[in-house]
Formats: C-alpha cells, sequence, structure tokens
C-alpha cells in the first residue's frame, strides 16, 4: 500500500489517498465534495512482496561488492539482512533506496521501480542509515519538522515521535551536541514520519544502551504489528533472531542464505543440543551411548552431559543412560542458534578458528 | 532530469538557510565586514578632499571597500559551499535526505538557493546598514551606485558559492573539498601570475604596468577571475574608468564595460552549478 497527497484541483484543498500500483482509486474532495479519480502509476502489481531484489550488482573499482543478489521481503515480515563487516550488506540497502548506482539487477519497492518512481518508492520508505548525521545547528524540532515537509506529513506528530524516542528533555538542545545514542534515537524517529509501510535499519540499536535497545526492539515489534515490512540488519545475532521470521545471509557480495531460522538449521543440518544433567557423573561420557545411532557429538563437563542430536533421538538417549543406571536430575533442549548456521555458512570450520 | 518540486526546493533553503546561518564563522565574518564598512565610511568622511578626485564619499567608500569584499565575501561564500555535498556525505546526513522522496537537483537547487540567502544576509547586515549611514551623511546622490556595488558584492559571493558547491559535488571527501576551496579562494592570483607571466614573456616590463601601457589582451585576466572582474563591474557602475592606486594608472578597455562584465559573471554562475548537477547526480553516496 502506497499513498499520494494530491491537491483538488477546484478548490486546491490537499488529500492523502492510498492504494497499490495500477490500482484506481475514486476520490471525493472533503472540502468541495469534487469527484475524480487517480490511478497509482507502477507497472507490476507488488502481490506478496514489499520488496523484490532481482539480479542485483554493484561494482566498486573493478570489483564486485554486490554480485547478482536476489531475494525478496514479504509484506508485513521482519526480514533480517546479515553478513559480516563489508560484505555488501549497506550497499544493497543503498541501492534499494537510490544512494548509489548499481550496474545492473532490478529493485522494486510496493511494485515500484525504485529508480524509474523513485519519489514514489521513497514516500512509502523509512530509512535508518548505519551512520546517521543530521544539522549540527539545528534542534530535534527544527530537524524532524524538515523531514516532515519533505514527506509531506503533518507536523503535529513531532513533539510526540520525541517524547516516544526519549529526546522530550532535549528538544531545545542543538543537533550538534547530541551524543551518538541520542543521535540514533532522533534517527529513529526520522524513520517513523510520515507511517511508511516498509521500513530499512541498517544497525538500529547501534550506539544505544541497554534500556534503549529494548524499546526499539519493542518498537520495531509494534511498527510490524501494526502493518509495516521491516528489513534490517544487525551484527547481534540473537537480536536478529527474536525479531525476524526470515534471514538472508550476504557474504563476499553474495547471498549465501535466504530462510526462516530454523529453515536454515535444517538445511544446515545443525541439531539442537541436549544437556542433561546426571548425578556422579564427575565428567565422563557413559559408554552407553556411543552405542546410539544419530548422535552427531557428545561431551561431558563435571556433571553436565551435552548431546548434539536430531529431536527424535532425545528419547533413545534418556531412555539409555536411565537404564544403565544413570540418575537424571534435569535435563534441557538447546535449539540451533542462528549463530550456529550463520558461523557455518561463513566459516568453513563453524567458526572454531 | 523529472518533474521538479518547487517545494522541496523551498524547504531545503530553509533548512539550509536555518542551519548556516548559525554558522559561527559566518557570523565573525559577517561583523568583520560590518565593522570594516564602518572604518572606512569614517576614514571617506574625514579625508581631505584632493585636487582631482572627482568620488563622493559613498563612491569612496564602495570603492576602498572593493578590495576587503572581493577577499571576504568569497570566503564566507567557500566556508559555505566548500563541504555542503562533500561533508554531507561523508557524515551521513545525505543518506537521511535522499531517502526521502526529493530529487538530486531539487536538493543542489536548495542547497543553493539556501546557502546564496545567507550571502545576501551577510552583504545586506555588513553593507547595508552601513551603506544607508553613508548616504545619509554623504546626501550624495550616488546611492545607486552603492546598491549596484551591494548588488555586485552578492553576485561575486553567489559566484564563488557556485564554484565550491562544484568543487563540493566533484570531491569524495570533505578535506580534499578543503584544497578546492583554497584553489578558488586563491584563484584571482594563480590567474593573475599566469597573465603577468605571459605579460612579460611578451617582452613588456613593469614599467610598461605601472603605467598602464599594456595591450588590451591582458585586460581579458578580469573575465577568467570573477573577483577582479567583479572590481571592474563596480568600477563601471560608478561611471569610472581609470584606475589610480599606489602609482599604478590605467584605463579600463571598452570591452571591459559593466554588460559584458554581468554576461562572464553569468557564465561563472551557471556552469559550475550545472556541472555541480552533472557530478552530484553520478555520486554514489
Amino acid at each position: 500500500m502506497i499513498s499520494k497527497r494530491l491537491k483538488c484541483p477546484k478548490c486546491k484543498y490537499e488529500v492523502t489517498i492510498e492504494g497499490n500500483p495500477g490500482e484506481k482509486v475514486t476520490i471525493t474532495c472533503p472540502s468541495c465534495n469534487a469527484k475524480g479519480a487517480f490511478t497509482f502509476p507502477g507497472d507490476k502489481p507488488a502481490g506478496d512482496f514489499s520488496i523484490q531484489i532481482n539480479g542485483l550488482t554493484k561494482m566498486f573499482n573493478g570489483l564486485k561488492a554486490v554480485d547478482n543478489v536476489s531475494f525478496n521481503v514479504r509484506r508485513g515480515e521482519i526480514f533480517g539482512f546479515l553478513g559480516p563487516n563489508g560484505a555488501g550488506k549497506t550497499t544493497t540497502i543503498k541501492a534499494m533506496l537510490g544512494l548509489i548506482h548499481t550496474d545492473s539487477g532490478e529493485i522494486r519497492i510496493n511494485g515500484f521501480d525504485a529508480i524509474k518512481h523513485g519519489k514514489e518508492v521513497k514516500n512509502s520508505i523509512g530509512y535508518l542509515p548505519e551512520r546517521i548525521a543530521f544539522y549540527d545547528n539545528l534542534t530535534p524540532v527544527q530537524t524532524l519538522n524538515f523531514f516532515c515537509e519533505l514527506k509531506g506529513a503533518d507536523k503535529s506528530v513531532v513533539k510526540p515521535l520525541l517524547k516516544e524516542v526519549g529526546l522530550e528533555e532535549s528538544i531545545d538542545k542543538k543537533v550538534g551536541n547530541f551524543s551518538k545514542g541520542m543521535l540514533q534515537l532522533l534517527g529513529i524517529a526520522q524513520t517513523i514520519i510520515g507511517n511508511p509501510s516498509v521500513y530499512i535499519l541498517d544497525e538500529p540499536t547501534s550506539g544505544l544502551d541497554a534500556r534503549w535497545v529494548k524499546i526499539v526492539r519493542d518498537k520495531i515489534k509494534t511498527l510490524n504489528e501494526q502493518g509495516a515490512t521491516i528489513m534490517f540488519s544487525s551484527h547481534i545475532l540473537s537480536e536478529v533472531q527474536s525479531l525476524c521470521d526470515r534471514v538472508a545471509i550476504i557474504d563476499k557480495g553474495k547471498l549465501v542464505a535466504e530462510d526462516t531460522v530454523p529453515g536454515l538449521n535444517k538445511l544446515l543440518k545443525i541439531k539442537p543440543r541436549l544437556e542433561i544433567y546426571i548425578s556422579d557423573l564427575n565428567g565422563k561420557i557413559p559408554e552407553v551411548i556411543s552405542q546410539i545411532e544419530g548422535i552427531d557429538a557428545v561431551d561431558a563437563k563435571e556433571n553436565v552431559l551435552f548431546v548434539t542430536c536430531d529431536y527424535s533421538v532425545r528419547i533413545k538417549v534418556v531412555t539409555a543412560l536411565e537404564k544403565a543406571g544413570f540418575q537424571i536430575k534435569d535435563m534441557k533442549t538447546i535449539d540451533p542458534s542462528l549463530e550456529e548456521a550463520f558461523m557455518k555458512l561463513l566459516f568453513k570450520d563453524g567458526g572454531a578458528n | 532530469m523529472g518533474s521538479i518540486n518547487q517545494k522541496s526546493i523551498y524547504y531545503i533553503a530553509k533548512k539550509e538557510f536555518m542551519d548556516n546561518i548559525r554558522n559561527k564563522w559566518i557570523i565573525l565574518l559577517t561583523t568583520l565586514l560590518f565593522l570594516l564598512v564602518i572604518v572606512f565610511a569614517y576614514l571617506a568622511y574625514v579625508q581631505p578632499e584632493q585636487p582631482g578626485n572627482s568620488m563622493d564619499m559613498t563612491q569612496s567608500t564602495a570603492v576602498g571597500l572593493m578590495g576587503i569584499s572581493s577577499m571576504l565575501i568569497p570566503l564566507i561564500a567557500i566556508i559555505l559551499g566548500f563541504s555542503t555535498i562533500s561533508g554531507e556525505a561523508e557524515s551521513g546526513s545525505f543518506s537521511v535526505v535522499l531517502s526521502y522522496p526529493v530529487t538530486r537537483l531539487e536538493v543542489l537547487l536548495g542547497k543553493f538557493l539556501g546557502l546564496g540567502s545567507v550571502i545576501v544576509t551577510a552583504v545586506l547586515i555588513g553593507f547595508g546598514f552601513a551603506g544607508v549611514i553613508i548616504t545619509a551623511a554623504a546626501g550624495g546622490d550616488s546611492w545607486l551606485g552603492y546598491i549596484v556595488f551591494m548588488g555586485l558584492t552578492i553576485l561575486l559571493g553567489l559566484i564563488f558559492l557556485s564554484l565550491s558547491i562544484c568543487i563540493s559535488a566533484l570531491c569524495k571527501k570533505r578535506i580534499t573539498s578543503i584544497g578546492g576551496g583554497l584553489i578558488i579562494f586563491f584563484w584571482s592570483t594563480i590567474i593573475g601570475s599566469v597573465f603577468m607571466g605571459i605579460l612579460y614573456g611578451s617582452g613588456y616590463s613593469f614599467d610598461n604596468l605601472m603605467t598602464g601601457n599594456m595591450p588590451d589582451w591582458f585586460w581579458c585576466e578580469s573575465f577568467f577571475s570573477p573577483a577582479d572582474l567583479s572590481q571592474a563591474a563596480v568600477m563601471r557602475g560608478f561611471g569610472m574608468n581609470e584606475i589610480n592606486s599606489m602609482g599604478f594608472s590605467a584605463t579600463l578597455p571598452d570591452f571591459l564595460n559593466i554588460w559584458s562584465a554581468l554576461f562572464v559573471d553569468l557564465l561563472w554562475l551557471i556552469i559550475p552549478l550545472v556541472l555541480a548537477y552533472f557530478f552530484f547526480k553520478r555520486r554514489d553516496i
């Protein structure tokens, strides 16, 4: 869904309408009751996708920073975009916003070609760059007012927004005196201006203390619950795992995976880990374990036995231990993490070295 | 280029004005300009009338201020413009602005108009207030010439702004833009030295130069230097044809008149701005 501000040709009253690319919307002016219609431009229906990237390539000085990258972000999902430093995450994101020129490929946001229909695309996007800066001599109110003007948004949202991100006590300060964390919070506030349907957040919790990290994560969840599509990159893999419906991993400019976290682990055959607390184990691995099929790895430390195996093998392990006379005091299953998948994908040794 | 949204240009210009009018360097230089105008006006007021000098107080002040304005106004313009693109691209603020529904042309025009407004304000504060006092005190009818002088000073500022924005769009980093800004600031000296070298190489001596006995082509140097061109235009604006300063005497050639000066000034204004758009449009942010 995209929005468009139109002026009534009769009375010049401004109205905001919403629709999808190619959709014809009938409008009745609230001021003079004049009737009209507007067809949203866009030559391809967006379908289920908010973001469609196809064969994106970008070269810097003859080197491919982004190499034939393709992925789709579904409408209303939280999508994590991961990769080590210099992998091509920020370059891909900047290409989506037309900040850099691409060598080949197609980018569609809400069905619009991001290059041909730059203004329509940007109207529906809230973007937080990795490295953020504003204007030193302006106050946060003046800064957000400026962004409201650029997006044709109502300025009355500015003060509540600043309150929401905890900057209400700094509204008279010059932005030049802000700390990195405060700039990040102001950056987050500006993404919300105009209620975009797509958020692209590059390291949204970077530079924030624990309290604000939680507030930002909650805000991401709230925006998503309200229907927004959110694509974000982060180095904090636990954050991505807890927030994202799906993830894409990019390395050396190439997309190496795109799936849900459980889907990735299944694909990479990463199994859960069983932690079994046994009386008098004393760091020794019971012999009975070696007779069970389907165990990937086993280790023991003091009175805890660690067994990496499929969920279906767990019961065999527990039964065998009990039959062998071991007294199980407690046990828990640790699901495979995104970090393990990430390490396995990017490093052949799983990041051990 | 696509359609231009005038509102976006206005919003960007307003933001640039609000941000830069509070720049400490601009405040300092404008104050200096204001004080120097007062000092010059006072000196012009108290100096005894010299035989053969037909200039009134306003004219004397304006001519005396030419040298200072052709140094301070370009400096203000360069401070405003040298990092306006390279600096914002480097800091990250462009990433935010250009993610909004604005085109690069709108951003460039907004920046030029906003920063240009700061120059207009600096000239009006620096020269305008003093001009009113001087004209009232002198009671002459050369206020029109003083307004032309102020207009030409604003034009000079806008030319240097256009040049520094062009350099800023061309340079990838802020630090290289500083080098570009310095080259622009010393451009008059550089181009003047080149023409002097050619003059001496063609067999002319220092004495020829001081007595104004030099070829017409030498005056073409003014067309290559906006600051020198502005000085020539100010003289023409006050109806003066001769330069008499520190033992140097020369008569301006006919082709160096206010109209030719204005035409070349406009080229100096527009061409760098067009080039700036060309560089900015191709730039990766």
